[in-house]
């Protein structure tokens, strides 16, 4: 990764109706069509998340993860964080969490090559 | 009497990813700075990492643009487009028709944004250059195909491209030499940054040993994978000390002489040079006279890579690179 990549982004993770959502950046150096991500796993706590449920939201648009991989035209510009809305039980602002967030990239120019990259932080939810 | 004048020089943007990556600069700010350093006027920029909008600028950005470069006095020269085959991993890559269009589509915004032509790649098929290549000429961009390492100028993608190239014989289709295919040496600050992550010294020694030897990069590196693990060096380790494979290769630079005459554009690769105007890679007292002598006079931008691996400042770094391409085309 480059020195300056992170995955857990500047907005963190807040509280949030269906659980909590929290922000994530791209690590590559260019945007990539979404279809080439691939949100592989979340940790809160040490326990993993289901993803099952989860959705993405980015831009003003929406969708849910599980329609990541048919994305091919819909581009995560590389300076925005995009973010995953996931159940996550009862997660009330304030509290630190122990998060840990793993993604997956196959830059599309570049056959076969898939790179995983996994941060771990302690968060105070907002 | 005529006087070899050589590159013009310039700076890519892609110089100041880590600035770029961690917010430090929007894009009114970046080209502030760079106008403001004197490091212009000719800029590249990729499409895909500094255009939101990309691949379809729409006409209002594309208006904004050119009014931010218009106001600092700017030459937007090269638009970097990527050939992205793969949408799905796993799955087939997307047909040529797809493809083609996918081109066009950054051929467009490329044009209406004022660039003069575009990098583009060998994951192109060459074949497709028949169909693509008369496009971008109505549009009146040129296009360059970047040969970086593990390409050089005798490399069989290289060779099948300039087969089809004295086929076509246009002025539209031309080569962007990346220096990182003849380094002379793994940089020295690269070395650190692995040594940093954990790597111990007989694992740097393997590492400049294997990447010296003949082979494909990919093939060099499980070599020294297979030896490094043998020998109980940590995955992560041999991981840090692996990037050389995978952006530099040991061709001979004088190659270069081979491509001057369909040259378009450079890219001024390097990853570090010293107050005294020292690049650690690559040798630029042997490089640049064989474009300055060959009658080259577009442009190089100064491409600093070092960002891979170093957070040092790239406008420091940029500045040092322009001092010594000069003094070096002066000379």
């Amino acid at each position: 990764m480059l020195p300056v990549e992170r995955l857990i982004g500047e907005e963190g993770v807040c509280a949030h109706p269906r659980g909590i959502r929290l922000a994530m950046r791209l690590p590559w150096y260019r945007s990539l069509p979404f279809s080439t991500v691939e949100v592989a796993a979340v940790s809160l706590d040490g326990v993993a998340a289901d993803l099952s449920d989860a959705v993405v939201e980015y831009d003003g648009k929406s969708w849910p993860l599980a329609q990541n991989g048919e994305k091919v035209d819909e581009f995560w510009f590389v300076r925005d964080s995009a973010f995953l809305v996931l159940p996550a039980g009862e997660i009330e602002a304030g509290r630190e969490v122990a998060l840990s967030l793993t993604i997956n990239i196959s830059p599309p120019y570049i056959p076969g090559m898939t790179r995983t990259n996994t941060q771990v932080a302690t968060l105070r939810v907002a | 009497m005529t006087v070899a004048q050589g590159p013009n020089i310039g700076v890519s943007l892609y110089s100041f990813t880590n600035e770029w990556l961690s917010r430090q600069f929007d894009l009114p700010a970046l080209l502030h700075e760079v106008d403001r350093r004197g490091l212009g006027p000719n800029i590249e920029i990729i499409g895909f990492q500094t255009f939101k909008e990309f691949p379809d600028v729409s006409d209002r950005f594309a208006a904004e643009f050119r009014e931010l470069i218009a106001a600092h006095n700017l030459n937007p020269v090269s638009c970097a487009i990527n050939s992205d085959r793969f949408l799905k991993p796993g799955q087939q890559p997307i047909d040529d028709a797809a493809l083609v269009e996918y081109h066009k589509r950054q051929l467009r915004s490329a044009a209406k944004m004022g660039f003069s032509l575009v990098r583009y790649q060998f994951a192109l098929p060459v074949h497709l250059l028949p169909e693509i290549a008369p496009y971008a000429g109505d549009l009146g961009l040129r296009m360059g195909v970047e040969v970086h390492a593990p390409m050089w100028a005798r490399h069989p993608a290289v060779l099948a491209y300039r087969d089809m190239y004295e086929k076509l014989d246009t002025p539209v289709l031309g080569w962007i030499p990346d220096f990182s295919g003849t380094a002379s040496r793994i940089p020295a600050s690269m070395l650190d940054a692995a040594r940093a992550a954990g790597a111990a010294e007989s694992l740097i020694d393997l590492l400049q040993d294997i990447w010296l030897e003949p082979g494909m990069s990919h093939e060099r590196a499980g070599k020294l994978r297979e030896i490094a693990l043998r020998e109980g060096h940590a995955p992560a380790h041999i991981q840090a000390a692996s990037l050389a494979f995978f952006i530099l290769a040991n061709n001979d630079p004088l190659s270069w002489a081979e491509m001057v005459d369909r040259t378009i554009h450079i890219h001024g690769k390097f990853y570090g040079v010293s107050e005294d105007l020292v690049e650690e890679a690559i040798d630029y007292g042997a490089i640049l006279p064989l474009f300055r002598d060959g009658g080259f006079t577009g442009t190089m931008v100064s491409e600093w890579e070092g960002h891979a691996y170093d957070t040092r400042d790239a406008f420091e770094q940029v500045e040092r690179h322009h001092a010594m391409c000069r003094k070096i085309l002066a000379g």
